[in-house]
């Protein structure tokens, strides 16, 4: 009994993957001979990018918000819901910290502490608003999710731009938090610690996944919701506490964005870089499961910090990484779909 | 004696599976032919393959002489062909001849030529005595109606040869023997029918000669009128299964469910009204009627799968009217509900998983929060044997049991539970007959053991054999309340269409 379920689970997990990097990678190969390229050189000029030396450092240092915003999308998924609101959650944990790290009258700990808590408790309160929507109003969430961003980052911006901005500067930003509320620097890096609560986050979830009385009833709920109810699973404060989770993990994100490593809140510095939107797609590639969920994210942080440095070693501009994101992820998703359907008949 | 269709020699293999081993069925030109077999026989491939929607690895079709081959439905129904489906092709909101013309529409020019249309459909209608107004909306008749217009819907197609799938399993008796007069009308007619059921009275009734598939081979070719049910049973199972009459039943204990004046939905036409009801330990009680009179309805709302808008509720003594569901199976409820692959199970989990739910929470298989995989395991097997489910292993998905096989699962698991009150909705629908006496008698053992059954059932004679007490279903009401012994078939069965008056 060596794990059977979780060597089912890799096998269909990650089964097609290496086809379809493989043949992503080919596609990318024959972009790059057509533009004049060597495509070898180039492929050794990503991973360098992203794995040499202290380029691994940056590589952690931008799988680490980007996993976060994945499982704020798969923990939903598990249990067959769409978490589309990971902006707004995201935008309400960083700035609700901010507000904590910036203005409660207490030491640096403490604050530091209570800031964190303020930004998984924003983003995680806000994810569960619009579960309770589709509970109580039956509002569907895949809209409701996906509406709700904008109110949130609306307000953040509305913060940072009048009442919260700091003068000295002329971007739309909030006073940097002090020192002693910061998040401190893993020692002899340039990484937060960030990274830490990051891997203690994920490690929680996978293991309340595969190990929980709880996993199971949301496993059970994402492969057949009628079922779960029938069991006796309470769908509706089910949907509650999930997307609160979701949340939560979006929350803590943008709190560790804000007091590990950018200090203050930037009207728009949370969102710019798309962790979201490229979380979710690692989600939905492994249909929720976070291990693979995890691998899919750290593959396309790799794959964009491997972009970075291949610009700079190399005349190709980086945007051809996102062009062999985008063929791996159409690979790897028709494969998946086709297979569904497999299943389905 | 000339064969309007012979199949011969089909041999079809799946993974694992050899479904179609070499067999013959060969038909008659003007006769009505049963086909017979338990689930898994291989009925079920060997009509996809007559209907062109498998290959077969070997063997050829005959149409009247001529060897064929069906890429597909089309060319079958090019050769004559009509198929009655067990669940109806038809679109609901449209009219009768809308849905018999559909796709072979008489025209003129570019528009559908509607007068030829309903004058050919109401023809067709009248020559075959199937008694359909051609301007109705299919949705507003009764499924009896609906079946004939299925085969109005072949009949227009000009179909020799029609092939009704289990055709009785959603008909009243009086609907039955309607449509078994249209049957014999239609092989008069110089029609052949072809009839894959698993209702020994009913084919006994109907059909002249009749074909037995046992794993996948002819078990048996017999003439009706040289047959007894008997020996159609042994061809079927291939062995002597003995209809044991009902053991009488024990000691009647305390009520265990109560309803009282339970009503579902508002407005002139609710769909369950003031129903009360009791059921005591150590009695089945079973609800009969046709599917679609407010049966699931009622169960869903005692179980708490769907809200009430009257009534009370109370199981074991406890009142659980307002309680959600969690509360009425902790109060003492097992329900083994009717659609086991929609409600009873996730099919691509694995058995050990959907045996779990419901015994997830509480020692042995929870410790503390953590759910521990080897008790989930140990208590899958262990009800895997107890109820001698056919499955590789606890750790394969129920997806991909046979329908009889699922059905242990979701019977064991809720069986499991022990608890006072078990509702049974269709328990035996699409079951073998092995696998349908296997659930019979854990009902009764249940019953004997001071259990409250509650049986809802669409199949008569199941519930003839099962019940201490027959409840009628009408139109969201109940509309009788017989004890066994006063309900014979007939009565029921006015009963079920509505004469609650005359019965």
């Amino acid at each position: 009994m060596a794990m059977p379920a979780a060597r089912r689970l890799a096998s269909r997990v990650l089964s097609p993957v290496p086809l379809s990097i493989v043949a992503g990678l080919v596609l990318g190969a024959v972009v790059m001979a057509a533009t004049g390229n060597d495509p070898i050189d180039v492929y050794t000029e990503i991973v360098r990018g992203a794995l040499a030396g202290p380029n691994l450092v940056y590589t952690i240092g931008w799988s680490a918000p980007l996993v976060g915003m994945t499982m704020a999308v798969a923990l939903p998924l598990r249990g067959g819901l769409v978490n589309l609101g990971g902006d707004g959650q995201l935008v309400l944990g960083g700035i609700a910290s901010v507000i904590v790290a910036l203005y409660l009258p207490a030491p640096g700990t403490v604050r530091l502490v209570a800031a964190l808590a303020a930004g998984i408790g924003a983003g995680g309160l806000y994810g569960m608003l619009a579960a309770w929507g589709e509970t109580r109003w039956r509002v569907p969430m895949l809209i409701s999710t996906l509406l709700l961003n904008y109110p949130a980052k609306n307000l953040a911006s509305y913060l940072v731009n009048f009442p919260m901005r700091d003068p000295a500067n002329g971007m739309p930003e909030s006073h940097m938090v002090a020192v002693g509320a910061r998040l401190p620097s893993l020692p002899g890096t340039p990484l937060s610690s960030s990274v830490v609560l990051m891997a203690i986050a994920v490690a929680m979830i996978i293991v309340f996944d595969r190990r929980s009385v709880a996993g199971y009833e949301l496993r059970m709920r994402g492969l057949n919701a009628r079922f779960a109810g029938y069991g006796g699973v309470d769908l509706d404060r089910q949907a509650l506490w999930t997307m609160f989770a979701g949340g939560a993990m979006a929350g803590l994100v943008g709190a560790s964005i804000v007091l590990g490593d950018q200090f203050r809140y930037t009207d728009g510095a949370l969102v710019s870089p798309n962790y979201t939107w490229t979380g979710l797609m690692a989600a939905l590639l492994a249909n929720g499961e976070p291990a693979a969920a995890v691998v899919a994210a750290v593959f396309f942080a790799a794959l964009q910090i491997g972009g970075f440095g291949m610009e700079r070693a190399t005349s190709i501009p980086r945007e051809l990484t996102s062009v062999l994101q985008a063929i791996i992820i159409l690979l790897l998703a028709s494969r998946s779909g086709l297979r569904r359907l497999g299943l389905g008949t | 004696m000339t064969y309007e269709f012979e199949m011969v020699g089909i041999v079809k293999r799946f993974p694992g599976v050899l479904a179609n081993d070499g067999i013959d069925l060969a038909v008659r030109t003007g006769e009505i032919h049963a086909l017979m077999g338990e689930n898994g026989a291989g009925k079920s491939t060997l009509m996809s393959i007559l209907y062109g929607l498998l290959p077969p690895d070997a063997g050829e079709i005959v149409v009247r002489g001529q060897g064929v081959r069906f890429a597909s439905p089309i060319d079958a129904i090019a050769h004559g062909f009509g198929m009655v489906h067990q669940s109806f092709k038809l679109f609901n909101q449209l009219t009768v001849w809308e849905n018999v013309v559909f796709r072979a529409e008489p025209r003129r020019g570019i528009v559908i030529d509607r007068a030829t249309a309903r004058a050919r459909v109401r023809e067709i209608s009248a020559r075959h005595r199937l008694a359909i107004d051609p301007d109705a909306i299919v949705g507003s008749l009764p499924v009896g109606v609906r079946q004939r217009v299925e085969i109005l819907k072949a009949l227009y197609r000009d179909a020799r040869i029609l092939v009704l799938d289990e055709p009785t399993a959603v008909l009243t008796p009086q609907e039955t023997d309607a449509l078994f007069d249209v049957l014999r009308g239609l092989a008069k007619d110089g029609r052949t029918i072809l009839l894959v059921t698993h209702k020994l009275r009913e084919v006994m009734d109907v059909s002249d000669r009749i074909t037995v598939l046992r794993d996948g081979r002819v078990a048996g070719r017999l003439e009706t009128a040289a047959t007894t049910q008997g020996e159609i049973t042994q061809a079927m199972t291939g062995r002597n299964v003995v209809f044991e009459p009902r053991k009488a039943a024990g000691t009647q204990g305390q009520p265990l469910l109560e309803i009282d004046g339970l009503g579902v939905g508002q407005g002139p036409r609710p769909l369950v009204a003031g129903v009360h009801l009791v059921v005591r330990g150590g009695e089945i009680v079973g609800i009969a009627g046709v599917a679609g009179n407010g049966q699931s309805e009622l169960v869903e709302a005692i179980v708490g799968l769907r809200p009430h808008h009257a009534g009370r509720i109370r199981i074991a003594g406890r009142d659980v009217t307002h309680a959600p569901l969690r509360e009425r199976r902790r109060a003492g409820l097992a329900y083994i509900p009717e659609d086991r692959a929609v409600t009873g199970a996730a099919l691509v989990a694995t058995a050990a998983e959907n045996l779990a739910m419901g015994f997830h929470r509480a020692p042995p298989l929870a410790r503390g929060l953590a759910l521990d995989h080897a008790a989930q395991r140990a208590h899958a097997r262990a009800l895997i044997q107890r109820f001698s489910v056919k499955i590789p292993s606890e750790l394969a998905a129920v997806g991909t049991l046979s329908g009889g096989n699922l059905q242990k699962i979701v019977a064991g698991r809720e069986l499991a539970h022990e608890a006072p009150v078990i509702i049974a909705e269709q328990p035996t629908r699409g079951l073998d007959i092995g696998a349908t006496e296997f659930i019979h008698r854990t009902l009764l053992a249940q019953r004997d053991f001071g259990r409250a059954v509650l049986l809802i059932s669409s199949e008569l004679s199941e519930i003839q054999s099962l019940c201490d007490r027959i409840l009628v279903m009408y139109e969201g009401r109940i509309v009788a309340d017989l004890a066994a012994g006063q309900a014979d078939e007939a009565r029921l069965g006015l009963l079920m269409a509505g004469a609650a008056g005359s019965a």
